[in-house]
């Protein structure tokens, strides 16, 4: 990975709270293995948040990165003041990334709120070798959603409150399409009520299932062993090491279903 | 041109910056945009006797001007440590200095035993001992004068490399702890290690670290590392290396004029990997505007009111 001082080319609100930033990354991309690989922008430079923020990529061009986020505390609302020509630092690319569904297995990509950054990335990356993809995006209500439901094309919409797209979270829609799929794969990334449910579906069905963890993070590199989480598996010994937890900014955030454990 | 040289026991590096333990892995799983060859030493994370997997999550904490880690000593143990990294040095010029760990007397000295016993370019150990000291009650190793000198001395005779005890500052008089391992036979003493700190959720009420209280470290740390220093300056004759909170080149002389001969970088790694060698260019242009020939006669030299 590297460390680049990144200039902001475009910052816009897609839904409420959520915003979608695209930042000049010549060097970034050059280095960037896929999708589900993430970033970690230093907002600050005074110490008064010392830590950077990790984000999904959701987007590339041969030149460009972008990001989607949520604001959800003070930094991520001093992201979305940014404006244009305003430089970042961003430290990356890091993490792992999603793996291909083979020839005859049919991506499902499931993304809940802010989520949905790297299953779009990761949509646009299959889509463009043509690989038949269906998607399912769960939000609260209408107001959190920028796409459009458009299920004859593979683009699902749920809403909690049934405004727009199928009423309910994602997992009806999901046990609905899944039936029409020979060889399911499933993709997951959201809170982590959601992924627990997509994981217990996967495990459930026998459908190989990739989860993309989210991990409050230090350094982003493997170095400060913070954002760590459990894997599944029998009692660990206590003298053992890294058997029983995994360090998502270096192991992840892209994880087998069966991998991990949520507690 | 400044002369950066500084001397630590016998051991002579080229710079003063080090990197410190716990930030920096064992020095060989580096980022790959890192030039390590220009640091002036990696501390590598504590090792114990067996494996440790560590503390559950959540681990870290961001708080004003620093954060609060409770990792739990997670690491490989000393015998995979041996086996894996320690042939790894062998590709690097940058000195290594192991951080070792234990709960009892005899653990840190296995360990040290251990290290001792197969060949290697590890440049003398740094010893952490702000661990519960189970025989005695679970009180800190590094709380007490006398257990510091006893385990100091004891690892004195297990050792002729350079050995540097790693003080705590959660103690009522630090001073008289670097005394204390002076007398044992340390050849320097490190200070600060991360200050007793706690983190709260307002909305969640809940705890931010798993294991309530947690290790504070970054520039919230830096005047209370820096009083740590001066403190010992005036009690030990002993090197000693400056540690908290140090995030630029000016952290840097400050903690030498308080007494330092060298320093180490931690937190500030986090938000640049490369931190280290930007504090020493940092260190360079102030050098070379203050017109400042021999880095090492800095230390000590703060200019007192009185």
């Amino acid at each position: 990975m590297i460390d680049q001082v990144c200039k902001v080319l475009s910052i816009n609100p897609l839904a409420k709270d959520i915003w979608e930033m695209t930042f000049s990354a010549d060097q970034l991309v050059k280095i960037y293995k896929g999708a589900g690989q993430f970033i970690e922008i230093l907002g600050d430079k005074t110490w008064d948040h010392p830590l950077r923020r990790p984000m999904s990529i959701s987007g590339i061009t041969d030149s460009t990165m972008s990001i989607i986020f949520k604001v959800m505390g003070q930094m991520t609302s001093r992201f979305s003041s940014l404006k244009v020509n305003d430089e970042i630092n961003v430290l990356g690319p890091l993490g792992n990334t999603f793996s291909h569904p083979s020839e005859n297995e049919t991506a499902i990509l499931i993304g809940g709120g802010v989520g949905l950054a790297p299953i779009m990335n990761f949509l646009n990356e299959l889509k463009s070798i043509n690989n038949h993809v269906l998607t399912i995006i769960g939000a609260r209500t209408k107001d959190e959603h920028h796409l459009d439901h458009d299920p004859c094309n593979g683009m699902y919409l749920t809403t909690d409150d049934g405004s727009i797209g199928d009423h309910g979270t994602v997992m009806p829609t999901l046990d609905r399409i899944i039936n029409t799929v020979k060889y399911p794969k499933l993709y997951a990334c959201g809170p982590e009520p959601m992924l627990k449910a997509v994981q217990q579906f996967g495990l459930t069905h026998d459908i190989p299932t990739e989860l993309s963890v989210e991990s409050y993070m230090g350094c982003g590199v493997g170095l400060c062993q913070g954002c760590v989480l459990k894997r599944e598996g029998p009692d660990f010994a206590e003298d053992s090491y890294q058997k029983k937890y995994t360090v998502v900014c270096k192991d992840g955030p892209v994880y087998n279903a069966k991998e991990i454990h949520f507690d | 041109m400044t002369d950066f040289h500084i001397k630590i026991g016998s051991v002579e590096f080229m710079n003063p910056v080090f990197v410190a333990s716990g930030t920096f892995g064992y020095g060989v799983e580096i980022p790959d945009l890192l030039d390590i060859s220009k640091i002036g030493a990696i501390v590598t994370k504590s090792i114990s006797l067996m494996p440790r997997e560590g503390n559950p999550p959540p681990r870290i904490v961001e708080t004003s001007s620093g954060m609060i880690n409770s990792i739990g000593l997670a690491n490989i143990g000393v015998e995979k440590y041996i086996e894996e990294m320690l042939p790894q040095y062998a590709q690097i010029s940058t000195p290594i200095i192991a951080n070792i760990v234990g709960w009892t007397f005899d653990e840190y000295l296995e360990v040290l035993r251990k290290l001792e016993a197969v060949s290697s370019n590890i440049i003398g150990y740094e010893i952490n001992i702000s661990c519960p000291n189970v025989k005695k009650g679970g009180m800190e190793f590094g709380t007490d004068p006398e257990t510091v000198e006893k385990l100091t001395s004891l690892l004195r005779k297990a050792t002729n490399r350079l050995l540097i005890m790693k003080l705590s500052p959660n103690v009522a008089d630090i001073a008289s702890i670097a005394l204390s391992a002076e007398r044992g036979g340390a050849d320097a003493v490190s200070a600060i290690n991360t200050v007793v700190g706690m983190s709260i959720d307002p909305y969640s009420h809940q705890s931010n670290i798993f294991t309530t209280f947690g290790g504070l470290s970054g520039p919230a740390i830096k005047p209370i590392g820096l009083a740590a220093v001066q403190k010992v300056y005036r009690k030990v004759s002993i090197p000693i290396v400056g540690i908290g909170g140090i995030s630029s080149g000016n952290d840097v002389v400050e903690y030498m004029l308080a007494g330092a001969s060298a320093v180490q970088v931690g937190t500030a790694t986090f938000r640049h990997p490369d931190a280290a060698n930007q504090i020493f260019d940092q260190l360079k242009t102030y050098c070379q505007t203050q017109n400042i020939q021999q880095i090492s006669d800095l230390t000590g030299k703060v200019k007192l009111h009185s």
